[in-house]
């Protein structure tokens, strides 16, 4: 901390591509349904598959903002953190705060559940299926087709509530949230210093998720 | 704060647009008999069944087909139902088993409204039905991938048309 000047990085790169790359993933996967290209529809969802598989590793190994245990907090903390923020000036958090970890769970959890109904969901012609479905009969994949399109319509709350809180912190309680998980940064005046520190990524730790994450991807396909 | 109002305005837009429409239900009439002897009701869910099961058989080729080394004895089997049920559809949709008989059915009432429309998609799925029968019976994977996906086409045809939903 000898230059406070400076801007501290909060979320490491990884972090980032991940959070773009499916902000734009799922636009793209609505629309490859919708138009019947399920050839595309199949190959994104496995990439979101994958990234998944990172962040979830990433989020148990990852760089301190990562990981779940840095930011999944019991109900006190979340109440704690609530009446905190009603005081002025409002302090963000450096990483994410107990409330919002409420939403990247449920939407992390959303977009699992999304993609492992997708794995084995079936269309009403039986021509499209994903990876997996032939391991399921054609009811069954029906069904799982049917909570597909409802955990679809879950993630769409989710996303609109997700958008709104961001806009909230951004029009009432001044903080933009948006430009560090552009850049990744900080003003350090802003950022509690404890967390702030070693937010970079490990290479070793990064060749392991990458690996992680292509596992599954290639062995729903074999 | 330009950017600001037009995140606003588009949020607006994305919440306004997730409202669904309403469907109004009609009386329940299901227990009327039609002049086949069926009740309403008994007609739906036959019919619902019959497409049910061609779906099932369906997705047994569409696995079979996607398997380095297709069981083309299940493909028969399955193809075989395909064209007979290929064959009943045309007695599955009397008049008056749509929605507004207040039975749940996702049979639109385009299909009465246009008769000619919907024998022709008949016509068409019978004729795919039965290629794909004659090329199951041969064995020839290609010839059978090919009839499989010209069949497929003519479900698709008929739904997005005559069925609502078509997820
Ligand atoms: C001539 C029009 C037509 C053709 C051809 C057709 N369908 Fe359908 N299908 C319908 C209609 C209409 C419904 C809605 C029936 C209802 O809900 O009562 C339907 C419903 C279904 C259902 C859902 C049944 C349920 O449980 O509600 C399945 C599965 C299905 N079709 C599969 C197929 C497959 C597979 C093919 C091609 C091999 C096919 N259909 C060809 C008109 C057609
Ligand atoms: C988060 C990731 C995903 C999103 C947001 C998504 C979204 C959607 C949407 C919006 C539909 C259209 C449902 C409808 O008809 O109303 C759909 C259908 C479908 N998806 Fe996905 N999908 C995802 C992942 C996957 C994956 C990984 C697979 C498998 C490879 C998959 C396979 C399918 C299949 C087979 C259908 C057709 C099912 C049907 O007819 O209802 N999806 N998806």
């Amino acid at each position: 901390m000898t230059t406070p000047a400076k801007d501290v990085l909060v979320w490491d790169w990884t972090i980032r591509l991940f959070h773009w790359v499916t902000v734009g993933l799922i636009p793209a996967l609505w629309w490859t349904a919708e138009e019947g290209h399920m050839a595309w529809h199949a190959r994104l969802g496995l990439t979101l598959l994958g990234l998944l598989v990172f962040r979830l590793y990433w989020g148990v190994f990852g760089s301190p903002t990562a990981r779940f245990s840095s930011f999944v907090k019991g109900p006190s903390a979340i109440l704690a953190y609530a009446r905190s923020s009603l005081r002025r000036p409002y302090v963000p958090s450096t990483g994410h705060n107990p409330l919002g970890a409420l939403s990247v769970v449920a939407l992390l959890g959303l977009l699992v559940a999304q993609v492992s109904f997708g794995l084995f969901a079936v269309d009403v012609d039986g021509l499209e299926s994903g990876p997996l479905s032939s391991l399921v009969d054609f009811k069954t994949g029906r069904q799982f087709a049917e909570w597909h399109e409802f955990t679809f319509e879950l993630l769409l709350w989710m996303i609109g509530l997700h958008v709104l809180a961001v806009l909230g912190y951004w029009l009432v309680l001044k903080t933009n949230l948006v430009r560090p998980m552009v850049t990744g940064r900080r003003p350090a005046e802003t950022a509690t210093p404890e967390t702030a520190t070693r937010n970079g990524v490990s290479l070793p730790r990064l060749v392991i998720g990458v690996a992680l994450a292509g596992l599954p991807v290639f062995a729903v396909q074999l | 704060m330009k950017i600001q109002t037009l995140g606003l305005a588009s949020l607006c837009v994305i919440l306004a647009s997730c409202g669904g429409a309403d469907t109004e239900s009609a009386e329940y009439r299901g227990d009327e008999e039609l002049p086949n002897g069926m009740t309403i009701s008994e007609m739906i869910e036959t019919r619902q069944d019959g497409l049910e099961d061609v779906g099932g058989s369906f997705k047994t080729i569409s696995d079979e087909l996607k398997k380095g080394d297709p069981n083309v004895a299940d493909i028969q089997t399955a193809a075989a139902n395909v064209e007979a049920h290929s064959q009943e559809i045309g007695d599955w949709f009397p008049e008056g088993t749509g929605a507004d008989s207040g039975v749940e059915t996702e049979a639109l009432d385009s299909i009465w409204e246009d008769p000619e429309g919907f024998e022709a998609a008949i016509t068409k799925f019978e004729t795919a039905a039965g290629e794909l029968n004659t090329a199951a019976q041969s064995g020839d994977v290609e010839a059978i991938q090919a009839a499989f996906e010209t069949a497929g086409g003519t479900c698709k045809n008929c739904h997005d048309s005559y069925r609502a939903d078509d997820d």
